[in-house]
Formats: C-alpha cells, structure tokens, sequence
C-alpha cells in the first residue's frame, strides 16, 4: 500500500464538481449498486408480504406468486433491505462525502476494496443459503437464538461487519491526517456525522459479533451444544437499537448538509447540530432493552431506566426537526413564501432530490411519535411484536431513510453512470407513491396491530384473526400494490438510466462543505476520546445490571440450564 | 456558543413533552399497576419434571384469584388435560389471573387480545403477568414471536363467562 504516494492519486477539478473521476465511479459506484441490487431483491418481496397477509387477497389467490414460503421472503426482506443496502449505501455514501469534504483521497485505497470484496461475498453467500435452505435459514433478520440456521447465514454477516469494521478504520485514519493539518479547524459537518456514525457502529457491533462468533456460528457447526437464549437477545439488541441509528445518520448528513443547498435554504445552526449528534453518540447505544420490555429475563428497573434514556435520545431528532425545519423555512422564503406555514408547500416538489427527502421527512414525523409511544413501557405492552412495530420502523427506515438514500442516488446515479437520469418525472411520481404507500401502510399496519394481530406471522390463515383485524390486513395489501408500483418505477428509473439514457450528465455541483461554516462550537467537540470515555461510563451504567443478570452470577453461570440449540422446526 | 431564542423556547417545549411521557410511565407504574415482566426464576427447558410445568394447568388459589401454567411449544399452547385441542382455559368474570408461561424448544411469545398481557417466551426463563378478567366474552392468546413454520396457528382461547 505504501508503494502508492496519495500525493498521485486523481482527485476531481473542484470538490463540487458533479464530474467524477474514474477512481470515484469505481469504488463508490461498485458501492452504491451493489447496495441497490440487494434493495431490489428485498424491496419486491415486501408487496408480496403484505398480500400473503391479508385475508381476502389470499383467499381469491390462494398461491402467492413470488416467494411462496412467506417466512423466506421475511428472512430476506429483513436481511437486504436492513442489513445489505443499508450498510452498502452508507459506506459508498460515507466514502464520497469524506473524500470530497476534506480534499483528500480515502487512507489505503486497496483496503477499500479489500472490505468491498468482503461484504460482497458475504452478500453471495447469504443469497445463496436464503435460496437453497429456504426453510432451515429463515430466522429472520433477528436471528435469534435458540433457533439456529446453517452456517453459511452468520458467515455472510461476519464478512458484512469485517468489511464495514475496514471501511471505518480507513474513514478514521482519512480524517486523523486530515485533523493534523488542520489542527484549529472544525471538521466539515458531514465529516462529523461521519465520524459519530462510525464510531457508534464499531461499538454497537462488539454486541453482535460476540453473538455470533461465540454462540450462533460455533453452535450452527455444531461446536456449541448449549445457547442461552436470553444473553443472545440482549446481545442482539445491544447492536439493534444503535443499528437503526447507523440507518438514519446517514440520511442526516443529507438532510443537514445537502437538502438546505438542494432546496435554495441554509441551514439554521451548525453548531447546535453538532450537539446533536454529539447526543446521539452518546444515547444511541445505551437504549436496547426497549426492545426488550416485555422480556423475563431482565429486571423492570434496568428497564426503566433504559426507558428514560430512550426518551433522552428522541431530542436530537427533535432538534433536528427544528433545524432542518427552519433550513425549509428558509428555502420556502426564498420561494416567495410570505405566510405563516405557506413555506410547507412553497418548496421545489418536481426536483426529485428534494421531493424525496420531503416526503421522507412527512413520514418520519409519524415514525417519530410513533418511536415515542414505543419507548413508553407502559403502551409498549399494547403493541409488543404486532404489526404496529412495522408500521413503526416503515415510517423511519422504510420510508425517511429510504427515501432519502434513493434522493441520494437520483443525483448520485447520473454521476456515476456519466448520463442523465432516465426520467425526472418518472423520479417525482415513485416519491409520491411511495409517501402515499407507506403513509396508507402505517396506518394499516398500526391499527391491524392495535386490534392484536402479529407482526411476522401468516395472518391470511391464522385462526385467530378478527373480522376488525381482517379490514385493516386487506387494507395493508392495498398499501402493497402502491409501494409494489413505486418500486417498479424506481427499478425502471434506475435500469433506464443505466442502459438507455443516451443524454450525457448535467453539468451540476454537488453540495460539499470544504470549509465548516461554524466558528463557535468549541474544538473540544472533536476530543473523541472524551465521548468514547462518557459512552463507556453510560454503558456500564445502563447495561451492567442488564448483563449480570443475564449471564446469572448467582447461579454460577448457570451452564447447566442452557438451552440445546435447534434447528429451526420444520412443517 | 450561542442558542437562538427561538431555538431553547423549542427545546423547552420538547423537554417539557418528553417529561410528561417519562411522568405517564411512572403515573401506569404507581396508579394503574402496570409492571413490566421481571426476571421469576430460571429453569431448565429439558426436565420440567421437578417443576410446577410437570402438570400445566389452572389452579385455583382462593375466591377470584388463580395461577395457570402454560407450557409452549412448537406449535401450541399446552394447558393440562381436558381442555380441548388448542386448549381453551375458563374464568369467571372478575378473575385475577397470574399467568407462568415457560418455552421448551425456540422462542415464543404470549398476548393476550384485548388485554394488557404481553410476554416474550424465552426457553430458559419463567415468563409471569397478572391480568383482571372483567369482561365475558373470548380473547384468544396469540402466539406473537415467530417460532417456524407453523406460527401463525399456534393460539389458545380464553373464555371468560
């Protein structure tokens, strides 16, 4: 690596230029369509879900088309959509805006492609036991234990988190040399966000990998004959909660960093947005066991209190909706918005880039309330492993997350491809069903889970399932056949723009910070040490009791009392 | 570092609403009795011989209170002999019923339509909820963590009378 001086390496005219240089289009466009190949694979399972589930459509077509084996198609819904696009996406992403942001080529250039090789064939692999095992792989994206699938389903997830682990080795030393230039500098803010989604997602996977590498993967060789399946939940979700966050911070690098330039606003407080994410650094982690309410093994007070930190983590999105908010107002005003709230609408709806993230964001604020009543302990109890959860986490990562990473990829794409989007208008009308599709599922979802109907769970046929749920499960297959049009427009869109567009690509800028605007938050900000010393110390706070018990001190480990592993029950 | 005016009324305004969130859980604790599960005891999912799951089933305690033990697994409810296949499970109208709901093979879960019963089954651990029967009618408990193939006919009823 060292044979290769940075000093050679191409870097494009201006950090702004739309113009990639080939180095770019390879590294972040192998990123970036990989992660699309395995959102198509995921994303057109999800219509065919919602159809299984609801009992009219089942019963006028009795055999579902695509997948027939509707825990397979959960399994992979779960595994492409919130593990392998997601994690692709971002590092593509991370990798672009950081390269650009602070003019400098990426530390370790083959590295980058040592972790892409990785993931990718920890993609491969995992296609290929969802195919040829339906039945014994279909864990879901949970995976819990004791239920264990074959091996080659945790091996595809270990090579996904060594790749992103490289991925995010490279992004720190990229911004150390950086930082050593440019000692009484504030980093860029994209590169701040950056820095915390990275540093959060390295802690919170310690949890998963210590599940797999010492539970689930010795025990699907057969190595383990005992797991315990409570310490594998908490291990589970001790990376769950902060991976949902790992989704969204991305998006707000978007959100914060681009959307005010793309929309014609600025953004409100640079500064306080670093309070922000200096927030979520410290309360994404130590939140999991909102998850787990409703679990035995843990205690109502380790609860509680993780209860209280969830509500703690919701003010820097509030923060951000203020923020973001007000960068909107600005645009809107600059659109010739004179009222009140005439600057909701007075935005720039036929640009794609824009309408994209708006539409995210409508979402977002049902998934945000939605988020709120989840993190009350109390209502949790109500709507625990319903349908009302998707319907949650499809308004936050199904629909803000979601849609703003494909706004990403509608400027993104040309870019890479060196033509013009196939069709702008095409882009415009899978935004807008898209909101209307998850806005109708939401509503679906949550109210069939409010009439007790189970998330994950074939309710066409389930015997307990009430004419009240009934109307709201149909209901869901209507949202189906909408999201089902709005992702064959974003596929269209996407091949169009790959194969047919013959336009070349509008010259253009991409909105990169080079230089941060803000001069007033203190430089201490960037002491990362110090916010890794106070995660530390809230980690021990928050999950300390949570793993005592767990692993049973008192009982001595408990050894004897754990559970066989078993493979998933066959029909 | 300056927060704009507008800015800190905001986030008083939100902190304030988050407090009453906070406040609302502590008021369901205190008020209303509502508890989240808390560890009851470990047990070993392949011998549940020496246990009170060796014989599932509803013991009556004294006037409206009861104890039922459930055992689940892949893809029922057991509940004792007698009870029909799944199992329905009677109380009269006024019942207090703590329920012990233990797994023996992979993990399920156990709601209770209707009513604020909502348990994760970990094999493993004993799983307790106290619910109040106060109106007749049926509920069913659903089976609400995917457990394989069969899991969504995996139920038993409730009948309340």
């Amino acid at each position: 690596m060292a044979s290769i001086s940075l000093t050679q390496i191409e870097m494009p005219a201006s950090p702004r230029t739309l113009k990639l240089v080939k180095r770019e289009r390879l590294l972040v466009g192998a990123h970036i369509l990989t992660a699309f190949f395995a959102l198509m694979i995921g994303i057109f399972m999800g219509p065919f879900q919602a159809f299984h589930r609801s009992p009219t459509f089942v019963q006028y077509f009795p055999t579902i088309p695509v997948f027939s084996y509707y825990y397979q198609a959960v399994t992979a819904h779960g595994v492409m959509n919130a593990l392998f696009f997601t994690t692709f996406f971002i590092i593509g992403f991370m990798y672009f805006v950081t390269e650009r942001s602070l003019q400098r080529p990426l530390r370790f250039q083959q590295a980058a492609w040592v972790a892409y090789a990785l993931m990718f064939v920890g993609l491969a692999t995992m296609l290929a036991v969802l195919l040829l095992e339906p039945q014994r792989s279909a864990v879901l994206y949970t995976f819990y234990p004791p239920m264990i699938a074959p091996a080659p389903f945790y091996l595809g997830l270990v090579l996904l988190v060594l790749g992103s682990w490289i991925a995010s080795a490279i992004l720190f030393f990229t911004y150390r040399d950086w930082k050593r230039e440019h000692q009484n500098e504030r980093v860029p803010l994209a590169v701040f966000i950056m820095l915390v989604t990275f540093i959060m997602w390295d802690v919170a996977t310690i949890g998963v990998a210590i599940e797999i590498l010492f539970m689930l993967l010795p025990a699907s060789l057969g190595l383990l004959r005992t797991v315990d399946p409570q310490l594998g939940r908490t291990l589970f979700w001790f990376f769950g909660h902060p991976l949902v966050y790992f989704w969204l911070l991305p998006a707000y690098v978007s959100w914060y960093t681009m959307l005010p330039k793309q929309a014609g606003g600025r953004l409100f407080s640079e500064p306080l947005a670093r309070v922000a994410f200096i927030m979520f650094l410290l309360f994404s982690v130590p939140v999991g066991v909102h998850h787990q309410f409703s679990d035995p093994g843990i205690s109502a007070s380790s609860k509680g209190l993780q209860a209280f930190l969830t509500l703690v983590v919701s003010i820097p999105s509030f923060m951000t909706a203020f923020n973001v908010g007000a960068a909107l107002e600005s645009a809107g005003r600059n659109n010739g918005a004179k009222g009140l709230i005439d600057w909701v609408w007075k935005q720039r709806w036929s640009d794609p880039v824009v309408a994209a993230q708006l539409f995210g964001m409508l979402n977002f604020i049902a998934g945000g309330f939605s988020g709120i009543i989840n993190a009350s302990s109390q209502l949790n109890a109500t709507v625990h492993n319903t349908s009302w959860v998707p319907a949650h986490f499809h308004q936050t990562l199904g629909s803000a997350v979601t849609l703003t990473y494909i706004s990403v990829l509608y400027w993104m794409l040309p870019a890479i491809r060196g033509r013009a989007l196939f069709s702008k208008r095409m882009a415009v009308a899978q935004s807008v069903t898209w909101f209307i599709g998850m806005t109708l599922f939401g509503l679906a979802m949550g109210e069939a889970g409010l009439q007790g109907a189970p998330r994950r769970s074939i309710t066409s046929t389930a015997p307990y399932v009430t004419e009240s749920m009934r109307f709201w499960l149909d209901l869901t297959a209507v949202s189906g056949v909408i999201l089902l049009i709005s992702a064959i427009l974003l596929y269209v869109n996407i091949f169009g723009t790959l194969f047919l567009s013959k336009q070349p690509a509008p010259e253009g800028e991409v909105p990169i910070t080079t230089k941060s605007a803000d001069t007033t938050s203190p430089l201490w900000f960037e002491r990362w040490g110090i916010w890794l010393g106070v995660l530390a110390l809230l980690l021990l706070m928050a999950y300390g009791p949570v793993f005592a018990e767990t692993l049973d001190f008192q009982y001595g480990w408990n050894i004897q009392r754990y559970v066989p592993s078993s493979n998933a029950p066959m029909p | 570092m300056e927060i704009n005016r507008i800015e800190r009324y905001w986030l008083l305004a939100v902190t304030t609403v988050l407090g009453a969130f906070a406040a609302a859980t502590i008021v369901a604790l205190a008020f209303f009795g509502i508890r989240l599960p808390s560890p009851v005891d470990r047990i070993d999912p392949r011998n549940l011989e020496q246990t009170e799951f060796a014989r599932p089933g509803i013991r009556q305690l004294s006037g409206n209170r009861y104890e039922a033990y459930i055992v689940a697994k892949s893809w029922a409810f057991e509940a004792g002999p007698g009870l029909g296949n799944p199992p329905t499970l009677r109380f009269p109208v006024g019942s207090e019923v703590t329920f012990y709901v233990t797994s023996v093979d992979v993990m399920h879960g156990f709601q209770i339509e209707d009513h604020t019963a909502n348990l994760e089954l970990v094999p493993g651990q004993i799983a307790r909820t106290t619910v109040r029967f106060n109106r007749p009618g049926k509920y069913s408990i659903i089976c609400n963590h995917y457990c394989g193939a069969g899991h969504h006919v995996m139920y038993a009823t409730i009948q309340v009378e």
